[in-house]
């Protein structure tokens, strides 16, 4: 019997014909369940409505497609995930996450992945370079001369009431860093860049 | 109702002090009219950013947040801060470790190593939904303490996004400051200044620079950013009011990258909630350090400073 639907490109009909089709790329099944592990949000109820790419800020302006990234999560897609650059272009606005009709969380999905990428050392590199500055000084964006006098002019002292004015508090830092093995992921990665 | 001070552990961040400290400066000074005491968060850190931190790895995002939330747990006071950045890392992980005991036990299993213990006894705050509480403050009070109203000027509100979202994850109580569609809350607060807040298209889009995409590809993070200019300006805004130094930074420092990148000029100036209250309140603009700003505040200035 015909098929009540067929399409233009022939591959796609036979494709969608095909009940056990399963994708040519090497297929992780373990890939889901870690997503949604790490993500803490079930990942594989998304039914590809497609709300989340259309309340996405990065969509029109790049290939970004979070609904893209939903459906390789159920297709087991983890190398292809986790390498593409496009995994670094979301925001984490949480619009998707707020309108979703499954009531899932597609930002963390996105959250999860890049904390995959990042333990085999795929990540921007300015990211770790915000490790770095926290692990020298405890701020993400650290105190700076101009700074300083600006903040006199204002009648504050130079440095704020944080790891700036009490270095005291900074090994307790490191040793976090240390003990999640982020300052060692980032000493390696930028390494290996230069 | 005066002489009932709310002490609050007073959490920094990093871009509040260590770029625009005029917004540190005028939420202490404008606390001390509203009854708001902020205390010193002494040997707090980065929140850590949860862009990056949570992109890294989630579980170090959590110890590194719960360490600063110890810090205030050792105070016995509940957190104010004034970033949407902090918000999410600060109230998000407060929030993880009291409700989730394998979580929680994880992190405590580092914090011992630093001598610590998150034990969840404590509440964090952004510093707008306080100004917005009647318990706490209130538009009425807020509206009280203005000696300088900001009037005839026309102002766009940006929510910014981890203050409110996801929603699903978030506790405020009733259906106003829980509103991420659509929400007036901030547009009252503004109003409660003296000046008009504009409505425009599509307000609740992110500035750009969140997750970690100022870094990782500034020309993307500035066409977002260029697009909500675009909406503000089209709905005759004069100026943006921001309850985030992040978002701030990306709108202010934003329009001369703009400017360079896309040869787009905007000159519309940013300020913080806390900067236009102290204005509001009879700061002026040195001693907010509004010329710390990339994009000058003048033209905002002269607008509310002509309507006297």
């Amino acid at each position: 019997m015909a098929s009540a639907k067929a399409y233009k490109d022939a591959g796609l009909s036979a494709r969608l014909a095909d009940r056990y089709y399963r994708p040519a790329q090497d297929s992780d099944p373990t890939f889901v369940g870690d997503v949604e592990r790490i993500s803490g949000t079930e990942a594989h109820i998304c039914y590809q409505c497609g709300t989340c790419t259309g309340s996405c800020p990065s969509a029109p302006r790049s290939s970004y497609r979070i609904r893209n990234f939903m459906r390789r999560t159920n297709l087991g897609l983890k190398e292809l995930s986790l390498n593409d650059p496009d995994l670094w272009l979301c925001t984490t606005c949480y619009t998707c996450s707020d309108r979703c009709p499954r009531d899932l969380i597609p930002t963390d999905v996105i959250m999860a992945m890049r904390n995959m990428a990042a333990a085999q050392g795929i990540l921007p590199k300015n990211m770790l370079g915000t490790v770095n500055f926290i692990y020298q000084t405890g701020h993400g964006v650290p105190n700076s001369d101009g700074n300083r006098a600006a903040r006199v002019k204002l009648g504050l002292e130079p440095e704020p009431e944080t790891t700036s004015k009490y270095p005291e508090y900074l090994p307790a830092i490191r040793k976090i860093l240390e003990a999640y093995g982020t300052k060692q992921l980032a000493d390696k990665v930028l390494a290996e860049g230069q | 109702m005066s002489g009932n001070n709310h002490q609050f552990a007073f959490f920094l961040g990093c871009i509040a002090p260590n770029r625009y400290p005029g917004i540190e400066s005028a939420a202490i000074r404008t606390g001390k009219k509203l009854d708001i005491d902020l205390v010193p968060l002494k040997g707090a850190s980065c929140c850590p950013a949860p862009g990056a931190f949570g992109s890294i790895d989630l579980n170090v995002w959590y110890a590194m947040a719960a360490r600063n939330l110890v810090l205030a747990e050792q105070m016995g006071m509940d957190i104010a801060l004034i970033c949407n950045g902090c918000y999410k890392s600060i109230w998000e992980v407060n929030h993880k470790l009291k409700h989730n005991a394998e979580l929680r036990d994880a992190v405590n299993e580092v914090l011992k190593e630093v001598d610590m213990e998150f034990k969840g006894t404590i509440n964090v705050y952004h510093l707008a939904e306080l100004y917005y509480n009647d318990e706490i403050c209130g538009l009425a009070r807020l509206r009280d303490s203005v000696n300088t109203p900001l009037s005839g000027v026309k102002v766009a509100c940006h929510y910014g996004c981890h203050l409110l979202k996801p929603r699903k994850d978030r506790e405020f109580s009733g259906d106003v400051i829980g509103d991420t569609e659509h929400p007036t809350w901030f547009e009252e607060l503004v109003d409660a200044l003296g000046a008009e807040a504009v409505e425009y298209r599509n307000k609740m889009q992110c500035c750009g620079a969140g997750g970690g995409v100022r870094g990782y590809d500034i020309a993307h993070a500035l066409d977002i950013t260029n697009e909500k200019l675009t909406n503000m300006t089209d709905a005759g805004a004069e100026a943006i009011v921001d309850t985030c130094p992040f978002c701030q930074l990306q709108f202010d420092r934003g329009q001369f990258e703009i400017q360079e990148k896309f040869g787009v000029e905007w000159n519309l100036p940013v300020l913080h909630f806390c900067e236009m209250l102290g204005l509001a309140q009879g700061m002026s603009p040195v001693e907010l350090g509004l010329d710390l700003h990339q994009i000058s505040c003048n033209s905002f200035l002269d607008k509310i400073n002509g309507g006297q």
